[in-house]
């Protein structure tokens, strides 16, 4: 009874031992993995012309195309062209890859390059104006061109050198490429050139490399906002060279104190200050709701011109002659000025998302403090600024 | 090496120094150094005779360009080609960036030892229609590197036309920059006040200027930019050089004539100071007036005004197909017995391209011409309805020329 409890508790310990060593094996599994590069299979593009067609080899003034059979990289001949493209807005070839079957290039997009192998006849050069287009079966065509991180040796010369094109180096989300979709790769040339090209293919490839965020844009979504605080974000006031602008104190914020002498300086009688540190200031959201204030300190209300600028859009610049409408009077030579920014003929179509700038021009008045710039809500009538019961 | 130094061709020492009178000024091997240049690629010849000293260059792409220099006495100011927007380049792409960075840096190496070179150039408008400010970045990443491999020469990025953002980018992000360049075509009236508004400290050096360029002509109904005669921007090129650049001694340190060659810019006559066939026009003669203060022995004729059909060039010119027009032009002699004059018909060459960008030169087309004088033409207008330019030479017999034209459309 005893032995027989032992066998048992032996075939038991065996069992228990052998399952945790044992895989699981579907049936159905292959034996081995492959991956998405060695299922693409148009890795071939050119080796030699009899096998591998391009088309737009036919010479004409700009492009002197030719099969050489000597001094080949691989396979029985290499393309030789010559290009000058003084006399023509485009030459270009491309290569009748995989026979024009779509070629779906989403799985290796992150994995694989372009290869290339490219010699001159003489001398060294690192840049190529050389283009490669990668076009979709919609027609959309994206393009990358030749890096110096995947120039061997950093240079083309009479060595067959290799260079590749990272998939992830062409614009295709930019220009809305369908990269499962791609019928065929082009070369484009510029300017002018002389090319020995051998050996194209796909490999597998490391990219590592980034694409980072724009960080000039500061974007603005609530009243009230402070503009043009920090006077190196100010421009007109330059004490070495006049001294009719210069800055003020009497705010609590960035002012200038005017003294101009309408018989001298005419020259110096504008200044300007970026919203927000010249970075493009986005007021999308709010501009139908703001109005520009600021104070001004005078025995005379002067005549001025208000000049807003954005870095981009057709229309890139508004401006205004402000007028007693625009000022209310608080007592002590002190004024609070108001404009609404719907005022401004052209307002729609300006590019609110990138205000570059805040100009004034001095008309007329000879000496005044202004300052104290301020983005606020108003939502009265943009005609009569000043009669706003919200300010 | 990329070139041989010999005991002549010694690498020169150039730095950005004050003078006694608290002016910038550029010394050359310990002496002051004031640049009368051209952006050029030929014709060293003439250009040293007329009296400049240096020629700026927009990239490396040719040594054989400051070997020629150099061999004419010339120092060279040689761009670096740092791509701009415009042209594709996505300065939020690390790849592209970091690429063209290292590609830059070899070139630097390249040349830094180069005898003929003055100042590194690096990039050319590129804020030319820029979104992305990083591209500062880029250029502070290469001026600090020329600062560390070669202490022998000055830095400087050229920017289109000034700007209070330009400015104050510039010298936020790219402390390593010695001159700001300008290329400034109408905007160069401004210029140097705008400079010293935009709170701009250090030199400038103006990199391209000449006349208005055809972004800020006026346009005819067809979209047909007006160019000036030569005579009248002979006048302009004159007055701005003397008034403008060579008075402002505290902050210029010279500049480059805009185009000491020819090319393709809306027409083939607008900035080029040669014809295609490498003749000079008026504007060298100018520019060695401008550099020497005398006026060459042999000048070129200058046409003052052009009209079509008794209307300015200033105008519009609307003719119909196949009809008789008349085509006069006024010019000065100078010291010429004898002068040549010539048309030629081209269809106008629209193009959407800007900056220095290239474009296409159209071919000439032939026309009927029914009576000509010294100062008049008698033509017929082409039959095929579109857009046409008249160019009129009149050259003397050593090849020196001055060239006006007119736009016309034929509907």
């Amino acid at each position: 009874m005893k032995l027989t409890i032992q066998i048992l508790l032996v075939i038991l310990l065996f069992c228990t031992l052998s399952c945790g060593y044992m895989r699981e094996v579907s049936i159905y599994e292959p034996s081995k993995s492959i991956s998405a590069f060695e299922q693409f299979p148009y890795k071939i593009l050119f080796t030699n012309s009899e096998e591998n067609g391009f088309w737009g080899v036919k010479n004409n003034t700009c492009k002197e195309v030719s099969f050489e059979t000597t001094n080949n990289y691989i396979g029985k001949d290499h393309l030789h062209v010559k290009w000058n493209a003084s006399k023509c807005k485009y030459i270009g070839m491309g290569l009748k890859w995989g026979n024009y079957k779509v070629k779906n290039l989403e799985p290796i997009i992150e994995s694989a390059a372009i290869e290339l192998r490219v010699r001159i006849d003489s001398g060294a050069i690192s840049n190529l104006p050389m283009f490669f287009i990668l076009m979709d079966y919609g027609g959309n065509q994206c393009r990358a061109n030749i890096n110096y991180l995947d120039l061997e040796a950093g240079k083309i010369d009479t060595e067959w050198r290799r260079i590749r094109i990272p998939l992830q180096a062409f614009n295709y989300e930019k220009r809305g490429v369908n990269m499962s979709n791609i019928k065929e790769l082009r070369l484009e040339f510029q300017r002018k050139g002389d090319l020995h090209i051998d050996n194209i293919v796909i490999v597998t490839h490391d990219h590592n490399y980034k694409k980072t965020k724009d960080t000039h844009t500061k974007v603005f979504d609530s009243h009230p906002i402070q503009f043009g605080a920090g006077k190196e974000y100010w421009w007109g006031i330059n004490t070495k060279y006049s001294s009719t602008l210069r800055f003020g104190d009497s705010f609590e914020n960035e002012s200038v104190v005017v003294k101009l002498d309408e018989s001298n300086e005419v020259l110096w009688n504008t200044f300007g200050f970026s919203p927000y540190q010249w970075m493009r200031a986005d007021l999308s959201s709010i501009y139908t709701t703001s109005a520009l204030t600021f104070k001004l300190k005078a025995n005379e209300l002067p005549e001025l011109q208000a000049f807003l600028f954005a870095y981009i859009g057709k229309k890139r610049r508004l401006q205004k002659i402000l007028n007693e409408n625009h000022f209310i009077y608080k007592g002590n030579g002190m004024y609070e000025a108001y404009l609404p920014l719907k005022s401004l003929i052209g307002y729609s179509e300006f590019r609110w998302d990138a205000l570059k700038e805040i100009r004034f021009k001095i008309l007329k008045g000879t000496q005044f403090e202004i300052g104290d710039f301020k983005l606020i809500e108003f939502r009265g009538n943009p005609k009569k600024p000043t009669e706003w019961k919200g300010i | 090496m990329v070139y041989t130094l010999t005991a002549h061709s010694q690498v020169s020492k150039v730095e950005v120094t004050t003078n006694s009178l608290g002016n910038f000024e550029l010394l050359r091997n310990g002496m002051p150094y004031y640049i009368k240049g051209a952006g050029a690629k030929d014709h060293f010849d003439l250009l040293v005779k007329s009296g400049a000293n240096s020629i700026r260059v927009w990239s490396t792409n040719n040594k054989a360009f400051l070997d020629s220099a150099h061999h004419h006495g010339l120092t060279v100011t040689l761009g670096l080609h740092v791509r701009p927007e415009r042209s594709g380049m996505d300065y939020n792409n690390e790849y592209a960036v970091k690429g063209q960075i290292e590609q830059l840096k070899n070139e630097v190496l390249k040349y830094k030892d180069h005898p003929a070179l003055l100042v590194w150039g690096i990039g050319n408008e590129v804020d030319l229609r820029y979104s992305n400010f990083k591209v500062w970045e880029t250029i502070e990443i290469l001026a600090k590197f020329i600062k560390e491999v070669d202490p022998n020469h000055p830095t400087m990025t050229v920017i289109a036309g000034v700007d209070p953002s330009k400015s104050f980018y510039i010298k936020k992000y790219c402390p390593s920059v010695d001159i700001l360049g300008l290329n400034v075509y109408g905007s160069i009236e401004n210029a140097g006040a705008n400079l010293r508004k935009f709170n701009w400290d250090k030199p400038y050096i103006v990199t391209e200027w000449g006349v208005n360029g055809p972004f800020e002509a006026k346009k005819t109904s067809w979209k047909a930019n007006v160019e000036p005669p030569n005579g009248l921007k002979a006048e302009q090129r004159q007055r701005r050089y003397l008034e403008l650049i060579e008075k402002d001694k505290e902050r210029c340190l010279g500049s480059y004539c805009f185009l000491w060659g020819q090319k393709q810019e809306s027409t083939a006559t607008w900035h080029g100071m040669f014809l295609s066939n490498g003749k000079p026009t008026e504007a060298v003669d100018v520019m060695q007036f401008c550099w020497t203060g005398e006026w060459p022995q042999s000048r070129a004729p200058s046409i003052k005004d052009i009209s079509l059909e008794n209307i300015g060039w200033r105008k519009d010119h609307i003719l119909s197909p196949s009809s008789q027009a008349i085509l006069r032009i006024e010019f000065l002699k100078y010291n010429n017995k004898k002068v040549i004059i010539e048309y030629v018909l081209f269809p106008e060459a629209f193009s959407d391209k800007i900056g220095g960008d290239v474009q296409v030169s159209p071919d000439p087309i032939k026309f009927e011409i029914v009576n000509r004088s010294d100062d008049e033409l008698i033509f017929i207008t082409p039959n095929k309805r579109g857009a046409y330019r008249l160019f009129a030479y009149v050259k003397n017999n050593k090849g020196q020329t001055s060239v006006a034209n007119i736009p016309f459309l034929v509907e």
